[in-house]
């Protein structure tokens, strides 16, 4: 059963296709994850769902149900907004209480609940404070448990950690998936963090410029995106594009490797070639290239390279490059096997790549 | 690196850098110990990284160096130069913000300059030579006439490094620069801040949450929690010998695994983990743990020496391919990382090995200084 469906949606803002005939579902109890640069239509999305706007053409299902012409109060999904909209006069409590006192449910039934999703999110203790004495995180929380309080089984987050230290979205990412699972409901997020996408991520979803460009398990998306904006908005560190042509006979040629199309294909021209991190490796007798800059991450560290024209990265074991810095000599090679090869004017996938490149 | 020293510092500055000595430092805001009874030297020509959750006090304790911000107690030296009661106009130091506060309708040339027009003993010839040094080191070069109103924060940003390192100054603090610049301007950036610090040797401060940056950037990392300083150490000391349980979950992405003993026989200790058991060292009093980084486990499909069977409650792709996995072995739950390839099936079993060599011991949330020892 899906637990979301949308048909042909379309939504435009003084004649821009905010989102453009999207088709697309979302599986009963999935994690799904809605990826997309700025302005892609990710919270366009969200505020149909939410029922706060309406669509200028087509249908959107909830549990196989019609309800595109059902009113936002009678729609049940959990949200959690952006900004987080928090009543700056009344306790964390009544905050986070608020969507069930408008349902008018009794006073015993609430401090049940409050004090349930105040536990999954570890802020009881907060619960007597006022707004502005909380830190952003605590507010953030606040925020999302006001969004799980709702009995639904529809969660709609957007980008619910953005702006937070790091460590705590490491932590709230668990706390969030283990929510999932105990209340065995449905999460649509929305992030513009990619590794955070990827972590969070059972489905994911992808926008760009208020078309669905791919849709797949986050396995599936990250190991063949189906369009060059799939392969570039997922994976950290970013995915390397170089500048291609496909010759008849499936060659394709960039300035750093040339290599062949692993399925035949009769498509003659230019392309854009999408390679992860993981497919460029270090390697003593590769291609010469220098480092322009060095990121530590910890047990990884991100190289950015320059090979000719082209600035390349990718990530290695720190211990591995521990002796490098700044203008060291860093020889590559690449696993044409990983390369995928897209058609520069439509972004469509062509296919990927085989057998030893030479660089 | 090997890129030459800028030549205006070479020939304009002869005197050393200072490093800066903190003694028993403390900034207390009515019953809230932001800073608690610091004592530590920052050494000189060095870039130390202030690294901490937010409310651990770090930009508590650069606004006290900066003079922005005056101690309850204790003394803030200077080399030997005592400024703890000097404002920060006479500390000789400069100071990069979150927000770069700039001249919006001049250019960056005049931005840069602007400062060093103070400094009566400068010629017109000597502040233009340092202005075009600091453009160079920072390729700002190319915008040069361009108005600071016209760029992106990310650029204004590097002007503010530029205007703060073309001062000369003894010091040069950094308030999270970063913070609101997007990836590539923030790359540009750091890229940036080597540069300038492969040419230029001032005593540095660099405030920041975000780990990464504290890895890339310091020379060593101070971290920080609740007022004090943790740990001060070299990057890959503070990531492979964390002094605190603190230390090991705070860098790493994700942090250490912490095991518990299931049980404690005398000397022994036994971990749901460990196939085998480990000797309790002699001073371990309080409440022992292990801790391991999740890329240091190793993960089988077969069972072989030192493996435990695992099972997969949970993976995701993370870092350049690789796979993150939530393990359960027994009570103990571990996150682990494995190579990019086929992604690994939830529920399925696996075989895993914590090498002792990576593990280390804590008692009571901090380390213990033995190597980690297989009992018998």
């Amino acid at each position: 059963m899906s637990s979301v469906r949308l048909q042909n949606v379309s939504r435009l803002y003084h004649h821009v296709r905010a989102l453009d005939d999207v088709t697309l579902e979302i599986a009963s109890k999935s994690l799904t994850v809605l990826c997309g640069p700025p302005a892609a239509g990710k919270s366009v999305l969200l505020r149909l769902l939410v029922g706060l706007e309406q669509p200028d053409k087509g249908r959107i299902f909830i549990n196989d149900r019609d309800i595109t012409d059902v009113p936002a109060a009678q729609r049940r999904i959990g949200y959690v907004p952006q900004s987080f909209a928090l009543f700056p006069h009344v306790s964390v409590f009544d905050n986070i209480a608020y969507p069930l006192a408008l349902q008018k449910v009794g006073r015993a039934e609430i401090e049940r609940r409050v004090d349930q999703v105040a536990d999954i999110l570890r802020i009881r203790p907060l619960l007597v404070k006022r707004p502005q004495q909380l830190s952003g995180g605590e507010k953030q929380r606040t925020a999302i448990a006001r969004g799980m309080l709702k009995n639904a089984d529809l969660f709609l987050l957007d980008d619910p950690l953005v702006g937070l230290d790091f460590k705590l979205r490491e932590s709230l990412m668990e706390d969030l998936k283990d929510m999932r699972a105990e209340l065995g409901a449905t999460f649509l997020y929305v992030t513009s963090d990619s590794l955070e996408a990827l972590t969070m991520a059972e489905d994911i979803i992808v926008l760009d410029a208020g078309r669905l460009v791919d849709a797949n398990s986050a396995a599936a998306l990250y190991d063949r995106p189906r369009h060059l904006r799939a392969a570039e908005l997922v994976g950290f560190p970013r995915c390397n594009v170089l500048p291609g042509v496909v010759e008849a006979g499936g060659l394709c040629r960039t300035g750093i490797v040339n290599f062949r199309l692993a399925e035949p294909t009769s498509f003659v021209g230019d392309v854009a070639v999408a390679a992860r991190p993981e497919h460029i490796w270090h390697r003593p007798d590769g291609a010469p290239a220098t480092i322009r800059l060095m990121e530590n991450i910890g047990a990884e560290c991100v190289v950015y390279f320059q090979a000719g024209e082209e600035t390349l990265v990718t990530s290695v074991s720190s211990p591995s490059v521990a002796h490098l810095d700044i203008g060291s000599p860093f020889p590559f090679a690449v696993s044409a096997e990983g390369l995928l090869v897209y058609d520069r004017a439509t972004g469509d996938l062509l296919g990927r790549g085989q057998g030893q490149a030479n660089a | 690196m090997t890129a030459q020293p800028v030549t205006f510092w070479a020939a304009g500055r002869d005197k050393p850098m200072p490093d800066i000595r903190l003694t028993q430092v403390s900034r207390v805001f009515g019953a809230f110990k932001a800073v608690d009874d610091i004592t530590t030297v920052f050494p000189e020509g060095t870039v130390t990284c202030l690294l901490g959750p937010s409310g651990c006090g770090k930009t508590t304790l650069m606004r006290m160096i900066a003079g922005l911000e005056t101690p309850t107690h204790g003394s803030i030296k200077f080399g030997e130069r005592d400024v703890t009661e000097l404002p920060p106009g006479k500390r000789d130091v400069a100071m990069v913000f979150q927000y770069p506060v700039m001249y919006r309708t001049l250019n960056v040339i005049e931005n840069i300059e602007l400062p060093l027009r103070r400094d009566r003993s400068l010629s017109a010839a000597e502040i233009r030579r340092r202005a075009d040094e600091v453009l160079d080191v920072l390729q700002l070069t190319g915008e040069r006439r361009r108005r600071i109103g016209d760029l992106d924060i990310g650029t204004r940003q590097r002007v503010a490094v530029g205007r703060a390192i073309a001062r000369q100054c003894d010091v040069i603090l950094f308030d999270e620069p970063t913070t609101n610049v997007e990836v590539h301007a923030k790359l540009a950036l750091i890229r940036a801040f080597k540069e300038f610090r492969a040419r230029l040797r001032q005593t540095v401060i660099y405030v920041t949450h975000d780990q990464t940056e504290a890895m890339t950037l310091a020379d060593q990392i101070a971290l920080m929690q609740s007022g004090r300083i943790s740990q001060c150490a070299p990057p890959h000391v503070m990531y492979d010998r964390p002094e605190s349980r603190f230390g090991g979950w705070f860098l790493g992405n994700p942090g250490m695994n912490f095991l518990t003993p299931r049980t404690r026989d005398g000397r022994l200790l036994q971990f749901d983990a460990l196939p085998c058991a480990i000797a309790v060292p002699a001073d371990a009093d309080g409440e022992l743990s292990l801790g391991i980084r999740p890329e240091h486990i190793d993960v089988l499909h077969e069972p072989a020496a030192d493996t435990v069977p695992a099972r997969i409650t949970r993976s995701s792709i993370t870092i350049g391919g690789q796979h993150l996995l939530s393990l359960a072995v027994g009570e103990a739950r571990l996150k682990a990382k494995t190579a990019p390839g086929e992604p690994p099936k939830d529920g399925s079993t696996v075989f895993i090995r914590c090498p002792l060599e990576h593990t280390v011991l804590f008692n009571d949330g901090l380390r213990l200084h033995e190597t980690v020892a297989r009992a018998g």
